[in-house]
């Protein structure tokens, strides 16, 4: 029996490659098919009828899309800059504790261990403009007179579903960013302290550079899981009132399964994966560059 | 002296501010999860009561009687799903952590052609939106016959959570020099040991990290779950949720209570798991 | 032959007798049944094994999820052709987009059986002259609840009086309660009303108060009708109560279940809401308002015609079944007098004349039991089912933004209205419907 030897870096790859490819890939090739026909899930015949590029046609020239679109990018870029910023403040808030880190660390967490869909509920609940808490709370404390409703006005409504996405997200970034700063080899920052630097001088010049490429993995990971946050909107607002806050995933899911039109649904979901790649490919430029600085590169 | 004084009272005054914004922080942080928690000893009349009510009169455990309690009692399936979801999860983040171990040392460790863009195609499934993958999955599933198994929900999961895994792992395993492991191998290691015995060591933070991750992520996911799951022979505690929603109403209490028990085991995996985390302060000796 | 004997001592009713009479013809059947799942629904499948007793068959529950999952399931049952299981739930306002999934079972279940259900739940279960389904008890409209007190409150009385010119009283019309909700208001402490505010849950309600004011939603042949007088009347009520301050200002966000807690939360005078919520409202632990709830049958628009969205839960048998003579008789049994009063005792409605009269002779000693079931009965007599489209719900996706927007004063009511229509008619073409 001759055996072909595969290079060491290919069987290494292979698990991941054969199961990302039975899962993702296949499934992604029967889409991608669907989404040049005028597949409706009630009408199974109708996955054989072609139609060419309409659906993709018709995605491209609604407005609902484009509105839909230009929303989830407002919500990706300022929920994954607000993580960011308050992930860094939270990393270094804790690394600077020296005693009780274990209880910290695992109540910085606290938030990942809630389901998006309960999150989404909570929420829904804690911004209640008549009995929820942040409003109840307002109000005992003679802030406001009024039930804001935070749920209902175009700006308070993206503001509550991205307090609830920061809310759940920023431990990510900052577990991250905290195992980044464990890393951090010890002479340099020694020596910046003999050296007479300021503290803001040693963090600019050596954490930040060093922290930077936790900071881009959790981005990228981030900025794919963010348009995932499907649950938390779906159930908080579902794109409404009056489409103030469709994303492009409620969109996408109503059309799909509710309204059952699996095909446009999945030409819409295509046309949206440029989005995600577009930021994992800038994320992973930002890495490599971070790296190739540290001298980690490869 | 005085000079001292002063920096002593800046010094002071400093640790003060931090202690400070770390507790805001942290109750920023824990307020609303204890909500719920506090929510799910309540009757349902306090919870959303107007005038709120801030000190409970009451607490009990009826919520949780309701559930462990018999069908048509409000009782759910608790510990079957619960069950489920720890075998899914489990599993899943094993092997997700296994290839997710390979996948990171071969993009770590090896030179080889076009592997920006193997790493950035890996990476973009993750980016595919759920709904453009749950329909086909659960066609593909249906046909095979694993849908509705722990099976069909592993290998799900691990599709899920390896592209995280690889690109954490390559992440920590980048930062253990190269140096050390060629100097086991000098030293008489097979490249197989030196892994064991000097890398992995090292990048234990960043396995846990992923591990943590990927466990947090098969535990908690939702929407994929629903579409693949329908009965109490795989239901997750997530699907499990929905089971206090009827047409018309929700029973926020009793979910609640679920809440916590989902939440109870990823509290106390992650505290014992992420002291592996420190593991990482030894770091800068290695470098160095 | 000894569980003949027990099934029949268990309730001497004809239908039962009828259907355990034929113990052990199904002997060696396993019937997959795909069934919704939550606490209110489940109580009813306790009796499964009672049916497997009786005839010999298995039932293995392979599915139990709640309703839009279900749904979802469905759909995606058919679109991967595994439809060979046999029994599944259904809804009077989700059938009508599974037109090839369910089989007819006229002819199936014997017509006597059939005869004992309400009229209007048998035509609202018939679709092309199909019957797809025997309805449960789990009967749905809505009736108004209100806070008794506030009736009976002498100073309300004399300013209500000073104010609007007629007693204050519950109201029987819509524009009453348009002006006591107005009344009552006293923001952000109390609201007069308040409304579902999303989904299919909006439109329902505008379909409702279309027709109470004399307008239809769709022409026979689905063509949009609402954007009529009678239409912009309809959503002006919306409109209106939410400009003068007399409903939350997130009511637009508000589904079914926020609409229940904030009933119950002792803020809300008057609520249009479904009867799974008359027990909740009544219950000290879960609500304020308990013990000073009153019922009163839907108010009347200005054609004179009471506002009555309905709809039911039912069973139905798919057209794959392997066994549909077995599926077919535990459909008949889970709907069967036994199953009704079972599952009707613990408040939901049911869709069998004969249960009706025992639920209302059974509740003679409650009051409020009682006066939930005359509110509900005088209202499900002239409810309505959604329009038999299979393009229901997606015309729903259409229209609720548009209300939406008038509501929230970014459109006035005829452009919204108009902008719906035009949706929905673009959708309707392009489906083929005309």
């Amino acid at each position: 029996m001759r055996r072909i030897k595969l290079p060491p870096w290919l069987v290494l790859l292979l698990p991941a490659i054969i199961v990302l490819m039975a899962v993702v890939l296949l499934p992604l090739i029967l889409s991608l098919y669907s989404s040049f026909t005028a597949y409706r899930l009630t009408r199974p015949d109708s996955l054989y009828r072609w139609v060419g590029t309409y659906n993709y046609e018709k995605a491209l020239t609604d407005a609902k899309f484009w509105a839909a679109f230009g929303r989830t990018v407002l919500l990706l870029t300022i929920a994954l800059n607000t993580e960011m910023l308050l992930g860094l403040g939270l990393a270094l808030l804790v690394s600077k504790v020296t005693r009780g880190q274990r209880t910290l660390r695992t109540m910085m967490m606290f938030p990942m261990m809630f389901s998006p869909i309960l999150v989404g509920f909570q929420f829904k609940f804690i911004f209640n403009d008549n009995v929820g808490l942040v409003n109840n709370a307002l109000q005992s404390l003679g802030l406001t007179e009024q039930a804001i409703p935070w749920l209902v006005d175009g700006k308070l409504a993206m503001f509550s579903i991205i307090f609830a996405e920061v809310w759940t997200s920023t431990s990510v970034f900052a577990i991250l960013i905290l195992a980044g700063l464990y890393a951090i080899p010890k002479d340099p920052l020694e020596a910046a302290k003999v050296d007479g630097c300021t503290s803001w001088q040693t963090f600019r010049h050596i954490t930040l550079p060093f922290i930077m490429p936790f900071i881009y993995i959790a981005m990228a990971i981030r900025s794919l899981d963010v348009a995932r946050a499907y649950d938390i909107v779906q159930i908080m607002t579902n794109g409404g009132p009056a489409r103030r806050t469709e994303l492009i995933w409620t969109l996408i899911g109503r059309t799909g399964y509710v309204d059952a039109k699996m095909g446009y649904a999945n030409a819409m979901g295509y046309t949206s994966i440029f989005l995600a790649i577009f930021f994992t490919v800038y994320f992973f430029r930002k890495l490599t560059t971070a790296r190739n600085e540290l001298g980690m590169g490869g | 002296m005085d000079e001292n004084r002063s920096h002593r009272l800046q010094a002071n005054a400093l640790k003060i501010a931090h202690l400070l914004t770390l507790f805001v922080a942290m109750m920023i942080i824990c307020t609303p999860g204890l909500w719920i928690v506090l929510n799910s000893f309540r009757p349902t009349v306090e919870i959303m009561a107007k005038p709120p009510v801030w000190i409970p009169n009451e607490l009990n455990l009826d919520h949780y009687r309701a559930m462990f309690g018999g069908i048509g009692e409000g009782g759910v399936p608790v510990l079957t799903y619960f069950r489920n979801s720890l075998i899914i999860s489990v599993t899943s983040t094993i092997i997700a952590l296994l290839v997710g171990m390979a996948g990171g040392y071969a993009f770590a460790r090896y030179r080889f052609r076009g592997k920006s863009a193997i790493f950035i195609g890996l990476m973009v499934t993750r980016a595919v939106p759920g709904v453009a993958l749950s329909l086909p999955l659960f066609i593909v599933y249906a046909r095979i016959g694993i849908i509705d198994t722990h099976f069909g929900m592993i290998i799900t999961y691990v599709a899920m959570n390896v592209p995280f895994t690889v690109w954490l792992i390559d992440g920590f395993f980048r930062q253990v020099p190269k140096e050390l492991a060629e100097a086991a191998e000098i030293d008489g290691c097979t490249r197989w040991q030196a892994f064991w015995k000097v890398e992995f060591p090292v990048a234990k933070a960043g396995i846990a990290s992923a591990g943590i991750f990927a466990f947090l992520t098969s535990w908690n996911e939702y929407a994929l779950a629903s579409q693949l799951t329908r009965s109490v022979t795989s239901k997750t505690m997530p699907v499990g949720l929905l089971d206090f929603t009827s047409e018309f109403t929700l029973n926020w209490g009793g979910m609640c209570a679920l809440a916590v028990l989902m939440i109870i085991p990823a509290l106390i995996l992650t505290f014992l798991v992420q002291k592996h985390l420190i593991a990482g302060l030894t770091f800068g000796g290695v470098k160095g | 032959m000894k569980h003949l004997a027990h099934g029949a001592s268990a309730l001497v009713l004809g239908l039962v007798c009828a259907s355990t009479a034929m113990a052990g013809e199904f002997d060696g059947v396993t019937l997959e049944a795909k069934l919704i799942g939550g606490q209110q629904y489940e109580a009813l499948y306790a009796r499964i094994p009672e049916w497997e007793k009786a005839t010999g068959a298995k039932v293995s529950i392979i599915s139990k999820k709640n309703h839009f999952e279900l749904d979802k399931e469905f759909k995606s049952d058919v679109a991967a052709g595994t439809t060979g299981w046999c029994v599944g739930s259904n809804h009077s306002s989700f059938a009508s987009q599974y037109p090839t999934l369910y089989t007819d079972l006229n002819g199936l279940v014997p017509a006597e059986d059939i005869a004992g259900f309400v009229g209007a739940n048998l035509k609202a279960a018939t679709l092309n002259g199909k019957l797809v389904m025997l309805p449960r008890a789990q009967f749905d409209v809505s009736a108004l609840y209100y806070q008794k007190d506030l009736y009976e409150n002498e100073e309300n009385k004399t300013k209500f009086k000073a104010e609007y010119g007629y007693d204050l009283a519950v109201p029987e019309t819509w524009q009453q309660v348009t002006d006591q909700a107005t009344f009552f208001a006293d923001p952000p402490n109390f609201y007069g009303t308040q409304y579902a505010g999303k989904d299919e849950a909006i439109v329902g309600r505008y379909y409702e108060m279309v027709v109470a004011e004399g307008g239809k939603l769709f022409n026979d042949d689905f063509s949009p009708a609402f954007n009529s007088e009678e239409g912009v009347r309809a959503l002006n009520w919306f409109v209106n109560l939410y400009k003068a301050g007399a409903v939350p200002a997130g009511t637009t966000n508000y589904l079914w279940d926020d609409l229940g807690n904030g009933f119950a939360s002792g803020t809300v005078a008057l609520n249009l809401d479904w009867p799974g919520w008359a027990g909740f409202f009544n219950d000290p632990s879960a609500s304020k308002v308990a013990g000073n709830v009153g019922v009163a049958p839907a108010p009347k628009g200005s054609s004179g015609a009471r506002t009555g969205w309905s709809g039911f839960h039912g069973f139905s048998v798919t057209e794959d079944c392997a066994n549909k003579e077995a599926a077919a008789s535990l459909v008949n049994f889970l709907t069967n007098e036994d199953s009704q009063k079972l599952e009707s005792s613990a408040g939901p409605l049911p869709t069998r004349t004969a249960v009706w009269d025992y639920v209302s002779e059974q509740a003679k000693g409650d009051p409020y039991r009682a006066e939930v079931l005359a509110a509900f009965k005088e209202t499900a007599a002239t409810a309505f089912a959604v329009p038999a489209t299979p393009y229901w719900i997606e015309a729903t996706n259409l229209i609720y933004p548009e209300l939406q927007a008038a509501i929230l004063g970014d459109k006035t009511a005829e452009e919204a209205l108009a902008d719906a229509s035009d949706e929905v008619d673009e959708m309707m073409q392009e489906n083929g419907v005309y």
